[in-house]
């Protein structure tokens, strides 16, 4: 018995007791229904071996939505703690795993699923391929950001929840200070996802670069293509950064080694400076698809084509390099003094530029219009000013001598929330409701979406905007409590408001879906918004090989052209198609990652070393393997086109 | 037969190989100031960095060397900028030792 | 699949394009990850602690065994590649079989080296320089070991298809692998110990 000691919570409540009896009934009920209604051999088949994009898509966002409830949970508390000084809901320890697994949990295992959701969905679709370039690999990064989301959402339960900040800085971080193995479940399950995601940025980057249909130049791409590419760069060069941060706190941790240490020679801040070296550019990972959906959006719904191309392409390029050289003015406050902040604040300030330029490029875009007041629409236009309202305050903190009176204060909290949901979030919700119907085949109904898209917006600033005023009066970050003679409990309470019309919005989202499932009609073609890209081209649903024949591409927006003018998309004739075949591989490592994981954990070395050698063993397996796909015949894709509607 | 297995350009690229590190080497056997030995290993190692790169690597030989090059360049870049930047930031000027 | 016999083999299909282009991104990748080894190596190599410096335990002979050992290597899986578009299976094959002996007499002396560096003192848990040097070297040495098994697979599914798209494919992505592993020492064999030694 003393051996499952090690998996007890070390401050355990109430509320964790609770969830550990509902995450055992919800698994047990899942592997119940699907035994009852004889689904395996259909999961199985359909879903967990799929090596197809716009299935791998679908399950990302819809993984994205489950975190981003758990991460809402985690808010709801933090501002219930907050909302009256001095209050007893949770103590402190408490305090600080909840926000540390709400960072961790909305950027890396909500917003950036979300994002590569949508990317893996679109992106094939919109340059004219059939799938990505390494269909497998694509399968395994899914089912590695899936593992590592689960070792992560399981810590809670099982052995305790990481209590060091999203960004986990030593030594607080250290054994010293972090006698759980919850900074051990940070350290080794945000390994294994962002291994999914370095995957993933090689695979887009190849599938862009080389898979694009004839005619189909780098300057002819759609704008969310663009976007993907460029974030796909940032992806492929930040992450290994992470990587071997990670790997240093691991070592640190679990074999007594001193990088971090703040004896024996080691350096602390380290952790900082490599920890922000991936940090910064990682939230431009995160923010320039949300630019890419926002531009594709935009420019559908004023139906015109999007203002300054070029520039939005230049811009996005200068971003992904400006955004690798300004990191540090995460941490001015750190004592590497003046010269080095200086240049900082510079090169922070510059990168401003080019994303002001996006910004006036959309407003130009709207101008002369023939605007539709859509959902997604209507998140574009709400995104503008709070997105510009949170980047200006970003260029308060990045002047680096103030910066020590803003710095982790709730001034920078309201900043950060001020860029990311009106950036990342309001543009994921944009999407969702724009591809929906090319998803699914019924559309989100759009008055629910709208009056939800308005709750949302402003109960962003309702929860946002008092804590500029509080950060500035005083309020630290990361503080589970606050007297009453400080005065910071009338703007937390209003937050509380905030927040409470934040989980408002996003419960009608869910409503919404549900009511449109059950009402919305499903005869409403493959083309509902009148788009101008690529991926509206295909029937809905979209057959397995995407499109029967390649499109043959003259200007950037072919599609758009071949309706108004009548020319032709698709001029070649069927032929035989190649396709993939599905693989059990990426979901067998990616339950073998999960083990290895938990095993790291918990310094389980025999399990671990047995997992490392599943691992290879797999790989020597699909080394040697001799799957050379499958072709579909022209009879059963001609029979395919005709059901669905006849050759486009 | 056998002429035809060890093609010129891969034997004098390797030959300017050990050249270049036998230069390198001088920074070990000979008595030299930092800035001096520091300068001759960056010369020597980026040269031989990039022989390896463009001749045995064969990075200019297909029609994705743009993007091949492109790729090396942007990580070099950003490599350097990372390292130096480290550097400056936690070395350099820091001011708490 | 549709075979271009303009091009080398491992050129050919379309398929094979892909790999390739998506391994050297790869290594664009891989830079990175030294790279973040080599900026925690020079900010911490002054971090000796109560151990010793890189200048007190590094050894000229060792080092240079290694570099020599591993530079033929990137000759000979080079000269692997070449064999390879000359079509000479049997040579090809000789190379390869060179390259990876020689990749292992490499590992052999990088343990011995390890070896000693934890007999005098320097041991991954001694100091923050013995960690970031044990890492940073130890991390080549594991892409260095990874390669062996990798590199056998390979040949076993030479000797069993012949040179086909598929493994001519698999062999030169290989070779790109080792000659990145050759550019990583490289700066190893400089900025480690060279300058450790000046």
């Amino acid at each position: 018995m003393e051996f499952f000691e090690r998996f007890a919570i070390p401050h355990p409540s109430p509320a964790i007791y609770a969830s550990m009896v509902a995450i055992a009934v919800v698994s047990i009920a899942i592997v119940v229904g699907l035994t009852y209604f004889k689904k395996w051999g259909y999961l199985w088949r359909e879903w967990l071996t799929t090596v197809d994009h716009k299935r791998l898509g679908i399950m990302y966002i819809i993984a994205a939505i489950l975190m981003l409830f758990r991460g809402g949970a985690d808010a709801i508390m933090m501002r219930a703690q907050l909302s009256a000084p001095e209050n007893k809901l949770l103590d402190a320890q408490h305090y600080n795993e909840i926000f540390t697994t709400h960072g961790v949990v909305m950027i890396l295992f909500m917003a950036m699923p979300f994002i590569i959701g949508f990317m893996n969905f679109v992106v094939p679709l919109q340059i004219g391929a059939r799938d990505v370039a390494f269909p497998r690999l694509n399968a395994l990064s899914f089912w590695l950001f899936f593992a590592g989301a689960m070792l992560f959402n399981i810590s809670f339960v099982v052995g305790g929840s990481p209590d060091a900040g999203w960004t986990s800085y030593f030594p607080l971080a250290d054994n010293e200070f972090s006698t759980s193995v919850g900074t051990n479940y940070y350290m080794i399950a945000i390994q294994i996802a962002g291994l999914g995601t370095l995957a993933t940025g090689i695979n887009f980057l190849t599938t862009i670069l080389k898979m694009r249909a004839p005619g189909m130049t780098l300057m002819k791409m759609p704008m969310f293509t663009w976007s993907a590419l460029i974030t796909n760069v940032i992806i492929v060069f930040a992450f290994p950064v992470l990587t071997v941060a990670l790997a240093m706190g691991t070592l640190d941790r679990l074999f007594g080694t001193h990088f971090f240490a703040s004896t024996n020679g080691g350096m602390d801040m380290l952790w900082a400076n490599l920890f922000w070296v991936w940090g910064h550019p990682e939230v431009y990972i995160l923010i320039l698809p949300a630019f890419g959906i926002y531009s594709e959006v935009i420019s559908t719904f004023a139906r015109r084509n999007l203002y300054g191309y070029k520039s939005m392409v230049a811009s996005m390029v200068i971003i992904s390099l400006l955004s690798f050289v300004v990191w540090v003015h995460h941490f001015f406050t750190m004592g590497q003094g003046a010269f080095v902040n200086s240049i900082f604040s510079i090169t922070t300030m510059a990168i401003a530029v080019p994303t002001g330029v996006k910004i006036f490029n959309w407003l130009l875009t709207l101008y002369k219009g023939k605007i539709v007041m859509t959902t997604p629409m209507l998140y574009s236009m709400l995104f503008i000013p709070l997105f510009t309202l949170g980047g200006v305050t970003g260029v308060m903190l990045g002047m680096s001598a103030a910066d020590y009176q803003y710095h982790n204060t709730m001034f920078l909290v309201a900043h950060f929330h001020m860029v990311i949901i009106p950036g990342v979030v309001f543009a994921m919700l944009a999407a969702l409701y724009y591809y929906w119907p090319k998803m699914f085949g019924f559309m989100l109904n759009d008055r629910l979406g709208k009056i939800g898209a308005w709750i949302i917006a402003i109960g962003t600033l309702v929860a946002f905007m008092p804590m500029f005023i509080s950060g500035l009066d005083g309020q630290a970050r990361r503080m589970y409590t606050y007297s009453e003679a400080s005065g910071f409990g009338i703007w937390n309470m209003i937050s509380m408001v905030g927040a409470l019309m934040l989980a408002a919005g996003f419960a009608l989202i869910v409503y919404n879906i549900y009511y449109s499932f059950r009402h919305a009609p499903r005869d409403i073609g493959s083309d509902p918004w009148d788009a101008r890209t690529l991926e509206w081209a295909t029937h809905t649903p979209i057959p397995e090989y995407n499109f029967a024949t390649m499109p043959k591409i003259d200007t950037y927006e072919t599609f758009w052209d071949s309706k108004k003018k009548g020319t032709t998309l698709f001029p070649d004739k069927i032929e035989k198609i190649h396709m993939p075949n599905n693989s059990g591989i990426p979901f067998i490592m990616g339950i073998i990652f999960f083990l290895w994981g938990f095993s790291f954990v918990f310094a389980m070395w025999i399990p671990l070393i047995i997992c490392t050698l599943g691992i290879f063993a797999c790989m020597a397996y699909q080394s040697f393997e001799n799957d050379h796909g499958r072709y579909i015949s022209i009879e059963e894709i001609e029979e395919t086109e005709k059901e669905l509607g006849g050759k486009r | 037969m056998m002429k035809e297995l060890f093609p010129m350009k891969q034997v004098m690229g390797f030959i300017f190989s050990l050249v270049l590190t036998a230069v390198a080497l001088m920074v070990y056997f000979f008595d030299m100031s930092f800035a001096i030995g520091m300068t001759i290993l960056l010369v020597t190692a980026f040269i031989q960095a990039g022989l390896q790169l463009v001749l045995f690597m064969h990075a200019g030989e297909s029609e994705d060397k743009n993007a091949i090059y492109i790729t090396i360049y942007y990580g070099v870049l950003i490599a350097i900028f990372t390292i130096l930047g480290s550097l400056l930031t936690m070395v350099w000027t820091y001011q708490f030792q | 699949m549709k075979i271009d016999h303009s091009l080398p083999l491992e050129y050919s299909t379309d398929e094979n394009r892909l790999k390739i282009l998506g391994f050297w991104i790869f290594l664009g990748a891989e830079v990175m990850l030294f790279a973040t080894l080599f900026a925690s190596y020079f900010i911490l190599s002054g971090g000796t602690g109560d151990g010793p410096s890189g200048a007190e335990i590094f050894e000229i002979t060792p080092v240079l065994i290694e570099t020599l050992v591993l530079l033929t290597s990137s000759f000979t899986i080079g000269l692997m590649v070449h064999a390879m578009r000359l079509g000479r299976q049997k040579a090809m094959m000789g190379f390869f079989i060179a390259t990876i002996v020689l990749g292992a007499i490499f590992l052999g002396v990088e343990i011995y080296e390890f070896v000693h560096y934890v007999h005098v003192g320097a041991g991954l848990q001694t100091s923050a320089f013995s960690a970031i040097l044990l890492t940073t070297l130890g991390t080549h040495g594991a892409h260095v070991t990874f390669g062996l098994f990798w590199g056998i697979c390979i040949l076993i599914q030479v000797k069993k298809y012949g040179l086909t798209p598929r493994t001519t494919n698999k062999s030169f992505i290989f070779s790109l692998y080792w000659h990145f592993l050759d550019v990583v020492w490289i700066f190893i064999f400089s900025f480690v110990y060279l300058k450790g030694m000046m």
